[in-house]
Formats: structure tokens, C-alpha cells, sequence
């Protein structure tokens, strides 16, 4: 009976089906079958995507469709795992946000989802985030890495302010930096002081665990 | 008054009749049922004052038939367009076709094809030749480059609109961001120059106080309006080209209302900026055939609404001066221009938004030359079938090289183009085996060392400019909006010896 609700989970991730994996996770709860082994089939199935996507076998909306049904079975379990007292092992947490004047989500949530599924503790600060808001955030949850996307030139600037404002605050050495979004490229990563430009969502997965020499 | 090229025949056509009527329906159920939201209180009540409903909790707004086609025909469907110097004006509507240049974040290294910052040497340059350039007919916002290097990104606009101004007597674009609209609109205004400036959805459905502020302000300088609907079909509207043109006509159809609201018959362009999404990058997929299917759809229902149309954009995925980009830009531009888009991007871009270089500019304007030649069409009359020219030359031995009406006709029929390579096998191996790349490069070497723009700017104008300038710079560093980094870099450019160049 449990493995046939993991496999279905699997399934129902690998097959996009947002309400399938939610009612698939609340089962899984209600047949008390251990939290983290659901997470860890739902995380395996995430990287059978990614891995897809990686090989150019899967596209975007096949990513952005796993990464939804994920995200609709995530909080049932996390939620379980927190009432039984367990935790999830964590990879490290990540601050993750689009920057001020920036309302871009649709790639910053795809890499949250994907973060979340590779074992990191994401906090995803949302769209249009201030730099003092970064920071505030770096300090509160000791962050191991800060995730900042900008899809606009005119707004990839507010990356490097952010940057400065760590060093300002003397936390720049003991975070490692990352970002992404439309208007990056490797040569303005490099300009402004970051840690890492991965163009793609899988690749920014990749991307965090060097960043953390968990490779 | 620069003609542009008028096309003497139908447009190309692919909705039918019932699929107009169709997507127009669903357009107005979508402004009507699903509704668009707004984030500005003025706007809000401006709407709900005539007859919208408005609900305040999400700043949704959703339209009546009867104002939004009241608003479609206050547009007026034909105008005229002000330029520095009014031998640039240009009446834009009907079957007249622009075209203009388009603008990339970096210029591009032509031996390595690697990005590079532009200097504010190259990006004066790069308006000169713009300026030369005889059938680009308008330099537009963020062309060349989005910015150059020192110049701090909210000063990037200000500074580019100077720089145009200076470098060029065509009419001239500037865009909103961070308010410097308001001084876009001085610099316009010292010169008698008019602007066009964009108001921008930001797909799905929803209008950001930037954009309605920057309409407000535009709107009552009484300069023209480029509505944009900018969606990239998967991601930002229905993966679907039918579907993408609702929501896309449903954006610009409530900037138009809005548009009109504040002062009927204000001047408005209709822009199709919407690209498939590249399912790979999460990019638009630049120089994709899509785009021509959806501009040619967008062009015909917005001929029906009667207000001019803007598009045909000719991004190319391409990084290189190559055969790809060649493709990308030719068929996208060519469909916009059968179709009827009154005024096409195309001069200078490579790799989307992303690439600008000049001499790819120059390549390209050659390109347009040959679809206005296109739109002119083919006369047919007693002198163009030559009945009794067919007459006189007769069989072989006669032949036409040498006729009058030969001399006369074959540069009205043909477009011969500058910079392509046309010479024969023996001519091309001695001359260095050069192609069009070569040739315009040659042609960029040229322009610069001869082109003056005419006029340039007077003395007065120019003081104006530097005071409009300097008001900006300290409006933003007053606004906390150029760090001293920034500013250092920056104070060390407008010392320089260089400065302003022009």
C-alpha cells in the first residue's frame, strides 16, 4: 500500500498532475507512511525531470508543470515532518528573491521549487525585494547562500547594491552569492562580485551545491 | 517629410472574416469578464467615473463594450509625426510602412562575436550612422545600446536621449523608468522635437504605475503613445497565437482607453512585441516564424480598429553577422511589412535585445531597401508593358541594353543594394574575396569621416540639453538612485575630454 502511494506520487509528479500529487501526499499522511521517505520519492522524481531537461528531452513547461505538483504535495509533508518532530537533512539554506523594481517570478520560483526538491531549506522572499530586505534575511536565517534573479537590465544593477550592502554590513565572506534572470550574463556575475550565473534553473541546482562543495 | 514606402497592394491577409469577429469577441470578454488590473489610484477612478467596474481590493478593472469601442474610434487611424528637423516628419497610418532601428544591451566584438560594453565614443558613433542610414526613418529608445559604459542605469535613458538629439535630426524615441520621462519630455520640448513613448503591459493583464504614470505625463505633453503588449506566448499569455492576441489586444485596447480618457484623439500605435517563449532558455524565441504569423493576425484586426500598428520586430536568436541572422530578421520584417506594420524595428540588433552593432545596421538597411522596393509593387501601363518598345527590338538579333526606356526603368524596377556582394567570380577574387560584411564595415569607416547631422543642435538647444541633464543626475543621486561608485565613475566621464562627444 505505501509503496503504491509513492509510486503514484512519483507518478503523479512526472505527469504534471498538481491535484493528484496533493491528494497523493494527504493520503500519504493519513496512511502514516514516514514524511521524509515522501519527500525523498518526490525528490527523486523533480531530478528525473531535471535530469530530462538537462538532457534535452523535456522542455520548460514540462519543468515548470513538475516543479507546480511538487510544490502542491511540499507543504503536506513539511508540514508533518514539523508535527512529528523530525527534520529533513539540509543541504543549506538559501535566501532566494527578484530584485527591487523587478516583478519577474516565473524563474525564481522554478528554482526555489527545484532547490526545495535537492535538499536545501529555501526561503523565498518573493518579487520586487530591497536590498535592506536581503540582508535582513541573510542575517535571520544565517543563510548559506543568497539567490538574487533579474530579468530586466535596468534592474540587474540592483545585484550589485545588494553585494555591497553585505560588505557594507561585514557579511559578505560568510555567504556565497548567486544569480540569475534574463538580463545575466557570466561577465556581468563576474563585474558586480558574485559567486555564481547558471542560465538555467536545473544548472542553478548545480550550481548551489558547488557553491557549498557539495558537488 | 520623409515618404517611407507606401505599398500599392493588398495587404497579406490570414484571419478570415469570422476569425476577426472571433478573437475582437473574445477580446472584449476578456476586458469585459476577466478584466485587467491596474496599479494606480488615478487610473482607478478614471475608470470607474466612465463606466468601468472597478474593484479596489485587487485594482481589477473591467470594461463595458461601449467605452472600449467609444476609446477604439476616438484613435485617430492616420498622423502626423514631428522630428528635430520637419524634413523627418512622417505621417504614420494607412499603407505607409517606417522602419526603424533596433537597440541591444551590448555591442559586440566583429572578430570574436563576444559582447562588449560600448564606450559613449561608440554609442555617438553609433547614432551617427543611424543618422546616415537612408532608410532607417527613426532612432527609437535604448538605440543603440540600453546604455554606455559609466553612465549609471537610471541616468542611461536621460543620457541616450541627449545623445540621439545630438547625433540625429529624425524623430526620435525615449521610454519610461524611474520617472525620467519628465525630463525625456523637456529635452524633446527645447529642441521641437516630439516623442514616442511606450506604455507597457506587464503581461498577464496587469498595468504598473510606471507605465500609467508615464502615460499621464506623455499623454498631456501631447506626444505620441506606443501601446505594447509585450507577452511572450507559453510564459506570459496562452501558448497559443489566437490566444496570445486576446490578451495582447486586451492590454492595448485598455492602455488605448485609458489613453483616451485622459485626452481623446491623443495619438496612440499599436505595438505587437510579443514573442513565443523559447521553451529551452525561458527567453522569447527571437527570429521564431511565429512572430510573423502572429504580427500578420495582429496587423489585420488592427486595421479593422483603425489605428496605426507597430512590429514586424526583427530580432534574430543569431550572436554572429551570419546566414541565421539573415533569415530571422528577413522573414519577420518582410511578413510585418506584407501585412501592413507601419513602422518595423529591424536596423543594428543581433541575439534579441541582448546585441547591437552598427555595422550590422548598415547590412540591414540594405534589407529594407529591398522590402520597400517590394511594397512599391508593379506598375502596369502603357509605358511599363513597352508594347511598342517589344515592337521595335523584335526578335534576336534586337535586344533592349541600349534603349531609352531601359535607361529610364531599371532602377525604378530593380534595388540595387550598397553593400552586397554582386561581382563576378574574377572581379570578386581580385578585389580580396570581400562580401557584405566587408562592405559595411567599409561603408561605417565612411560615414563617420563625412556625416554631419543637419541641423545640429544650437548653442541655446545644447545649453538646454546639458541643464535638462544635469537636473536629472541630481534628481536621482538626491533619490538615493546612483551610489557614489557609480557616481565616481560617472564625474570622471563628464570631466573627460570627450564629453558630451558629438
Amino acid at each position: 500500500m505505501d509503496n503504491e502511494i509513492l509510486k503514484n506520487l512519483r507518478k503523479a509528479i512526472l505527469e504534471y498532475d498538481i491535484s493528484g500529487s496533493a491528494s497523493l501526499a494527504k493520503k500519504a499522511v493519513e496512511e502514516k507512511i514516514d514524511p521524509l521517505k515522501v519527500l525523498n520519492e518526490m525528490t527523486k522524481a523533480i531530478r528525473e525531470v531535471g535530469d530530462g531537461f538537462g538532457r534535452g528531452e523535456l522542455w520548460l513547461p514540462d519543468l515548470v508543470g513538475a516543479a507546480d505538483a511538487m510544490s502542491a504535495a511540499t507543504p503536506i509533508i513539511e508540514e508533518e515532518i514539523k508535527r512529528r518532530g523530525s527534520e529533513r537533512e539540509s543541504l543549506g539554506t538559501i535566501i532566494l528573491g527578484t530584485v527591487f523594481g523587478d516583478i519577474h517570478s516565473i524563474g525564481k520560483t522554478m528554482v526555489a521549487t527545484l532547490l526545495t526538491a535537492e535538499g536545501f531549506k529555501v526561503v523565498d522572499l518573493g518579487v520586487d525585494i530591497k536590498a535592506e530586505k536581503f540582508v535582513e534575511a541573510v542575517k535571520k536565517y544565517n543563510a548559506n547562500i543568497l539567490a538574487m534573479s533579474a530579468l530586466m537590465t535596468m534592474t540587474a544593477p540592483e545585484q550589485r547594491k545588494v553585494i555591497k550592502f553585505l560588505e557594507d554590513e561585514g557579511l559578505r565572506k560568510g555567504i556565497k552569492i548567486m544569480i540569475g534572470g534574463g538580463a545575466i550574463t557570466d561577465e556581468f556575475a563576474k563585474d558586480i562580485g558574485a559567486d555564481g550565473y547558471d542560465p538555467t534553473a536545473p544548472g542553478a541546482v548545480k550550481l548551489a551545491r558547488k557553491l557549498i562543495g557539495k558537488e | 517629410m520623409l515618404k517611407g514606402f507606401t505599398r500599392i497592394f493588398k495587404p497579406l491577409e490570414i484571419l478570415t472574416e469570422e476569425q476577426i469577429a472571433a478573437i475582437h469577441k473574445g477580446t472584449l470578454s476578456v476586458l469585459k469578464r476577466t478584466g485587467l488590473r491596474f496599479e494606480s489610484e488615478r487610473a482607478l477612478k478614471l475608470f470607474k467615473n466612465n463606466g468601468c467596474q472597478v474593484d479596489y481590493s485587487n485594482k481589477r478593472v473591467r470594461f463595458p463594450e461601449g467605452l472600449v469601442e467609444e476609446c477604439l474610434r476616438m484613435c485617430p487611424s492616420s498622423y502626423h509625426v514631428g522630428a528635430r528637423n520637419p524634413e523627418n516628419d512622417m505621417i504614420w497610418g494607412g499603407n505607409t510602412t517606417y522602419f526603424q532601428a533596433l537597440s541591444g544591451t551590448k555591442s559586440i566584438n566583429l572578430d570574436t562575436w563576444e559582447p562588449k560594453t560600448p564606450t559613449r565614443k561608440e554609442y555617438y558613433d553609433a547614432i551617427t550612422i543611424l543618422d546616415a542610414l537612408e532608410n532607417n526613418h527613426i532612432v527609437p529608445w535604448y538605440t543603440p545600446w540600453f546604455g554606455f559604459k559609466n553612465v549609471p542605469p537610471v541616468m542611461a535613458m536621460p543620457e541616450g536621449l541627449a545623445a540621439r538629439l545630438r547625433n540625429s535630426s529624425k524623430f526620435i524615441c525615449a521610454n519610461y523608468s524611474m520617472g525620467c520621462e519628465q525630463f525625456n519630455i523637456k529635452m524633446a520640448k527645447a529642441v521641437g522635437a516630439e516623442l514616442r513613448t511606450s506604455m507597457a503591459a506587464a503581461p498577464p493583464l496587469t498595468f504598473y504605475s510606471d507605465a500609467v504614470e508615464s502615460a499621464y505625463r506623455i499623454v498631456n505633453a501631447g506626444f505620441i503613445l506606443l501601446l505594447v503588449s509585450g507577452s511572450v506566448y507559453g510564459g506570459t499569455s496562452p501558448s497559443t497565437i489566437a490566444g496570445s492576441l486576446i490578451t495582447g489586444n486586451a492590454e492595448i485596447i485598455a492602455g488605448l482607453t485609458l489613453a483616451q480618457l485622459i485626452k481623446p484623439g491623443t495619438r496612440v500605435i499599436a505595438q505587437d512585441f510579443s514573442f513565443p517563449q523559447n521553451m529551452r532558455s525561458g527567453s522569447p524565441a527571437f527570429g521564431d516564424i511565429a512572430i510573423s504569423l502572429h504580427q500578420t493576425a495582429f496587423n489585420q484586426i488592427w486595421r479593422k480598429y483603425g489605428v496605426p500598428t507597430d512590429g514586424g520586430v526583427s530580432y534574430p536568436s543569431s550572436k554572429k553577422i551570419d546566414y541565421q541572422a539573415a533569415y530571422e530578421k528577413t522573414i519577420n520584417s518582410f511578413a510585418g511589412a506584407l501585412s501592413g506594420t507601419n513602422t518595423i524595428w529591424i536596423q543594428g540588433s543581433l541575439y534579441g535585445e541582448l546585441a547591437f552593432h552598427p555595422v550590422q545596421a548598415i547590412i540591414d538597411d540594405d534589407l529594407v531597401g529591398m522590402i520597400g522596393r517590394f511594397l512599391r509593387g508593379i506598375e502596369v501601363n502603357d509605358e511599363t508593358m513597352a508594347l511598342d518598345l517589344i515592337d521595335e527590338v523584335g526578335p534576336i538579333p534586337g535586344h533592349y541594353l541600349g534603349k531609352a526606356h531601359t535607361r529610364k526603368w531599371w532602377k525604378k524596377e530593380q534595388y540595387e543594394p550598397k553593400y552586397a556582394d554582386r561581382l563576378t567570380y574574377p572581379e570578386w577574387l581580385k578585389a580580396g574575396k570581400k562580401d557584405c560584411i566587408d562592405n559595411a564595415k567599409k561603408e561605417y569607416e565612411r560615414i563617420l569621416s563625412t556625416h554631419k547631422v543637419a541641423p545640429p543642435l544650437t548653442d541655446k538647444q545644447e545649453s538646454e540639453i546639458e541643464n535638462i541633464l544635469q537636473e536629472a543626475r541630481e534628481y536621482y543621486k538626491k533619490k538615493g538612485l546612483i551610489s557614489s561608485e557609480e557616481w565616481k565613475n560617472y564625474k570622471k566621464d563628464l570631466k573627460s575630454s570627450n564629453y558630451p562627444y558629438s
